[in-house]
């Protein structure tokens, strides 16, 4: 089990170096620079600013030292907020991307996996086949249509909810539901599937035979089935919730992380965008290790196959 | 420092953060520093925070600040100022010229790195010290007395006293920023003259000032305090402002205007700023160097129909580079679109049905931006030109016309309410912001003999007549000026329009 | 792979199929038959509601919504399908060169695969996109470029299946080459459920190409796409149907694309047992 754990973090470690170098050159190889505005700086003064950020030194040299300063947790001075660093901003802005994404993955969670194990449990049923249909529906409604829809709707038509800032809960509500869409209706999807194997395996017949209560037989047996395929997925989907953050916060005006990618990207912020993509690489190799290693708890066989083998 | 923001602070709180006035300004600010600033929005901050020689009162009228008074020389090189004695900074020291003169050293010492130190390029040997071609101790500014300051001009510049509104020409503290470096701009640290200070920053979140008890003039200051809230997306902000979540908003999308104007006429403020819109031609480029089609492209805009039904807040046409609401200026004529005569200067120019003109126009990011891109290039096609639009971010837009990589595209200037600083940008020694590269030794003869000038009347008549100059030759095309939206509560008193659309929290105050 | 025939499908996916080809000659016959061209500016009706003249209203800039919500679709459906080319030009050889190579390479292979599937594609996409231009062509490739994943594991999958025929076999003892092989009978093989699940990407695709016109970095003036339309409509909302229109064509074709792709999918997995799932 160790050494499964052990691989994983090696092979993330890598991945992780990959993308931030990947980041790197990109950005410098990009046209245009971080301080591009209205006015032309007179070349005394551009050369002064660019030797304080040490955009003067050779390519190599930067890269060094902006891998030195990474392993030792400092993210720079951000090049375009000229009164923050990265990190300082990171900080103001992950609790939110954070509380957002949290909220989105939980409701898709809870409600996805309620409404696919009910969907198969009344299999075939007009309610199974309705809230398939439903899922499907869902599918249909990325972040993209659904958040100015429900502003439309719910902020500038009925008043009821607020369209932007972050304040307090209520803020929260229409974002979260704008980014949970796609997810409850995947789940959904899956859950019913794995709730459907389930009810088809052997041992839950068996028990249903027997005459064990159907409650029980639920939780016990059905339920947990229920979660494989939506585990396997959820790796990728908070993925997906991550990047879906970024016009969600956009048409809400959260300041979260997705907020200073765009902002930092478009302005040629180096530092900024790279502590970004570094972050969020990061929450997601995490994430997938918290997967892979609950997969393993939840599906004996699978468990099993992980110690054994050498992966 | 520490125990008095706790002081202010705990007077807030009793007064209520209800009393609070909450502005959804346009963005993020990047800098408080008053020598590093590059935004309006930051400017619009920093009034609060600090207080210049002059500042402007609530009509946005030109008044004494930090200086009581000031005296020209005859032949107006050298401008004297009387500091305000009862004047001081936040943490009680007294402002004094010597504060003045180590600003402004500061300010156009190359290591700052100030890229607006310009501004203050009127000042004797300021330019040569920015470039690095002096040293900083041969600026033309000196104290006199403990409360006099002694300005040294170039050359006679009437103007200055605007000049002295922007944020550059800010005292900032020198012992906070010798004890703390740069750091001196955290709310913990951050010393300010003006009538509020700096109690703290959230990014993307807000910034929070509150009253500074010691400025000279706090007796008359009626908000305990400001929070300035940023927020990119007009429409967000006006969704915020209709939910209550703020109490004035700076900008709105120009769609709306309709609607409010029906619904809550007592919020809406608006107004033409000081700023003019305009199409730049790449002169250094064929076939743009030739004056046919600069004038057929001109012709063919019909500067009404964009104002009129394109924009939407009743925004000014601007005929002239100057726009129209500077003032002790004479307006433009008007110039008619001439769809007839802009074709048959196309064809007279080599370009026909089967060879078309076809070019690419270059704008800046912008709902009203792009409207008005594609309105023209619709105007352009209707006499035969084919447009293709490119829009790039404000920041990168600017830098590429900085290094003319550009044939036509949209610009805009704002500012001074002194047609000299709109006419500068067809001075071919200007610099980048003449983006067009385009240079005429008469328009640069007349603007010098300008600029020499010290008597009001003939500097005017002179820059009028280098303006005719320049819009014969079509080096530009203005268009119209930019209008001011903004939503106050009708709540809040003291909020007045005014053309540069600055606003000190200082003269506000609830109902 | 079961039967695909008409009479077989389930009266939801005939129904999909039928909305899908009367989406697609809507989007190539509508701009063609309208008196209203794509740039057309009809000056005196800027940002006016649904009407005889404009069916589905005019933009902010007053031009006819019908025609640029259809322009809008060709765009983000040509796109799409660019994309999946390309995603599929990548993704088809990197599986099977995985699948048939075996062993190390196989596993490198796919290792690098597991190692990109986790991350932020959307981020990358962002990058390349900012860094490189705003080009229409960069834009499917860089979309493409980050969507074989999936792909490329199906046809490992297939690959696997394939190589351990026995015909496989008897052209290796004939001494063909292992080039050969994969080109002559393992790629016309796999080409098939490859093709297939390819088409499965589409919608994801046209999301994210909405995704990236919608934060502005996509499709530029005067060529629009859904999402650029839909960002549009979103900045005004005073002018609602300029919203409506654009948002309810794209979540009708992801609906369509989806419950279409169900089908296919569906036809390519073996029965369960018992379960009709």
């Amino acid at each position: 089990m160790a050494r499964f754990i052990f691989r994983r973090l090696a092979f993330a470690i890598v991945t992780l170096w990959l993308v931030v170098s990947a980041a790197f050159f990109l950005i410098r190889a990009a046209p245009g620079g971080p301080f591009d505005g209205e006015r032309r700086l007179p070349p005394a003064i551009e050369k002064n600013l660019l030797a304080s950020y040490h955009l003067d030194e050779p390519l190599p040299v930067q890269y060094w030292r902006y891998l030195r300063m990474v392993g030792g947790g400092d993210l720079g001075p951000s090049f375009k907020q000229k009164d923050f660093t990265v990190n300082e901003l990171i900080s103001a802005g992950l609790p939110i991307s954070l509380g957002l994404g949290i909220s989105a993955f939980l409701l898709a969670l809870l409600l996805g996996t309620s409404l696919g194990t009910f969907a198969a449990l009344g299999h075939d049923t007009f309610r199974d086949r309705f809230l398939s249909g439903l899922a499907t529906l869902g599918l249909a409604f990325p972040p993209l249509i659904v958040a100015p829809i429900l502003v439309l709707v719910f902020a500038v038509g009925l008043a009821w909810l607020p369209a932007g800032g972050h304040s307090s809960p209520k803020h929260y509500v229409l974002p979260t539901i704008a980014l949970s869409l796609p997810y409850i209706a995947a789940f959904a999807r899956l859950s019913r599937i794995g709730c459907l194997e389930a009810l088809g395996l052997p041992h839950v017949t068996t028990a249903r035979a027997k005459g064990l209560s159907h409650p029980r037989l639920i939780f016990q047996h059905v339920f947990p089935s229920a979660f494989v395929p939506v585990l396997s997925f959820s790796g990728p989907a908070a993925a997906a919730l991550l990047a879906g953050s970024m016009v969600v916060e956009e048409v809400f005006s959260l300041p979260g992380l997705g907020r200073y990618f765009v902002q930092g990207a478009i302005n040629r912020d180096y530092t900024l965008v790279m502590g970004t993509v570094l972050v969020y690489a990061v929450l997601i190799l995490v994430l997938n290790l918290l997967v892979d290693l609950l997969y393993g708890r939840l599906d004996p066989r699978v468990r099993s196959e992980m110690v054994a083998s050498n992966d | 420092m520490r125990l008095f923001l706790l002081i202010s602070a705990i007077c807030c709180c009793v007064n209520g953060l209800a009393d609070f006035i909450r502005i959804g300004n346009t963005g993020e600010p990047a800098t408080l520093d008053p020598h590093r600033y590059n935004l309006r929005l930051e400017e619009t901050i920093l009034n609060d925070l600090y207080l210049g020689l002059t500042t402007m009162n609530q009509a946005g009228q030109i008044v004494p600040g930090a200086a009581v008074s000031w005296e020209v020389s005859h032949d107006g090189l050298i401008w004297t100022f009387e500091l305000r004695r009862d004047a001081r900074w936040s943490d009680g020291k007294p402002v004094t010229a010597a504060d003045f003169v180590f600003s402004y050293q500061r300010l156009l010492n190359p290591e700052t790195a100030s890229s607006l130190a310009f501004f203050m390029y009127p000042i004797k040997n300021a330019e040569a010290i920015n470039s690095g071609n002096a040293p900083v101790s041969t600026l033309g500014v000196a104290a006199l007395a403990t409360h006099r300051l002694e300005i040294e001009l170039e050359k006679p510049f009437p103007f200055f006293a605007e000049r002295l509104l922007y944020p550059t020409a800010y005292p900032v503290p020198r012992h906070a920023i010798t004890t703390h470096g740069e750091n001196w701009v955290k709310p913990e640290n951050i010393v300010t003259n003006g009538a509020f200070i700096l109690a703290d920053w959230r990014p993307q979140g807000f910034v929070e000032l509150v009253k500074n008890q010691r400025f000279y003039d706090a007796s008359n200051v009626a908000l305990p305090g400001v929070r300035y809230i940023p927020v990119q997306n007009t429409t967000t902000a006006l969704n915020r402002y209709r939910a209550g979540e703020l109490d004035v908003i700076l900008d709105f999308p120009a769609g709306e205007l309709r609607w409010l104007r029906q619904r809550m006429p007592d919020h809406v403020r608006v107004s033409p700023l000081l700023s003019v819109m305009y199409l730049v031609f790449n002169v250094s480029e064929p076939p743009f160097d030739d004056i046919r089609i600069r004038k057929a492209l001109a012709l063919a805009i019909d500067r009404r129909i964009l104002t009129e039904k394109v924009l939407e807040s009743g925004e000014p046409v601007s005929y002239g580079l100057v726009p129209s609401i500077v003032a002790n200026y004479p307006t433009a004529t008007t110039q008619l679109p001439d769809r007839e005569l802009a074709r048959k200067l196309l064809t007279a120019a080599g370009f026909t049905q089967n060879k078309p003109l076809k070019l690419t126009l270059r704008y800046f990011t912008g709902d009203e931006n792009k409207r008005i891109q594609i309105a023209i290039a619709s105007m352009w096609r209707s006499v035969g030109v084919q447009t293709s639009l490119h829009h790039a971010e404000l920041n990168a837009h600017f830098a590429d016309l900085r290094q003319g990589d550009f044939q036509v595209a949209q610009a805009g200037w704002f500012g001074e309410n002194n047609p000299e600083h709109y006419l500068e940008l067809l001075m071919s020694d200007i610099g980048d912001v003449n983006y067009g590269r385009y240079i005429s030794p008469k328009y640069d003869r007349l603007m010098r003999q300008a600029k020499r000038t010290a008597d009001l009347e003939t500097r005017i008549t002179l820059l009028k007549g280098a303006e005719i100059e320049g819009l014969r030759d079509f080096g530009v095309i203005p268009l119209y000026s930019v209008m001011i939206r903004s939503l106050v509560d009708p709540q809040i008193l003291g909020w007045q329009t005014n053309p540069r659309n600055v606003h000190g929290a200082r003269y506000l105050r609830r109902k | 792979m079961t039967d695909l025939r008409w009479s077989s499908l389930r009266p939801a996916h005939k129904a999909s199929v039928v909305c899908l080809l009367l989406l697609a000659l809507a989007l190539l016959l509508v701009p063609w038959l309208s008196p209203w061209g794509q740039e057309h500016i009809d000056w005196n009706a800027i940002d006016t509601p649904p009407s005889p003249t404009h069916w589905f209203g005019t933009d902010g800039s007053g031009r006819d919504l019908l025609v640029r919500t259809m322009a809008g679709g060709r765009v983000s459906l040509t796109i799409a399908v660019l994309a999946t080319i390309v995603s599929f030009a990548i993704g088809l050889p990197w599986g099977a060169i995985a699948g048939f190579a075996g062993g190390r390479v196989d596993q490198l292979m796919m290792r690098i695969v597991d190692g990109l599937y986790g991350l932020p594609f959307m981020f990358l996409v962002i990058l390349l996109v900012v860094f490189f231009g705003r080009n229409p062509y960069l834009l499917f490739i860089a979309i493409g470029a980050v969507s074989w994943l999936d792909l490329a594991r199906i046809v490992r999958g297939q690959t696997l299946v394939v190589k351990n025929a026995m015909y496989i076999e008897a052209a290796r003892a004939l001494g063909v080459t292992d080039l050969w092989i994969i080109t002559r009978h393992v790629v016309p093989n796999v080409m098939g459920p490859a093709s297939v699940y390819a088409t499965l990407t589409i919608p994801g695709i046209i999301i994210a190409e909405s995704f990236i016109s919608f934060l502005g970095l996509g499709i530029q003036e005067p060529q629009t796409s859904w999402g650029v339309l839909i960002a549009d409509g979103a900045t005004r909302l005073h002018a609602p149907w300029q919203l409506i229109f654009p948002a309810t064509f794209l979540a009708v074709t992801l609906l369509v694309l989806n419950v279409a792709g169900d089908q296919l999918r569906e036809a390519m997995e073996p029965k369960k047992q018992g379960v009709r799932l």
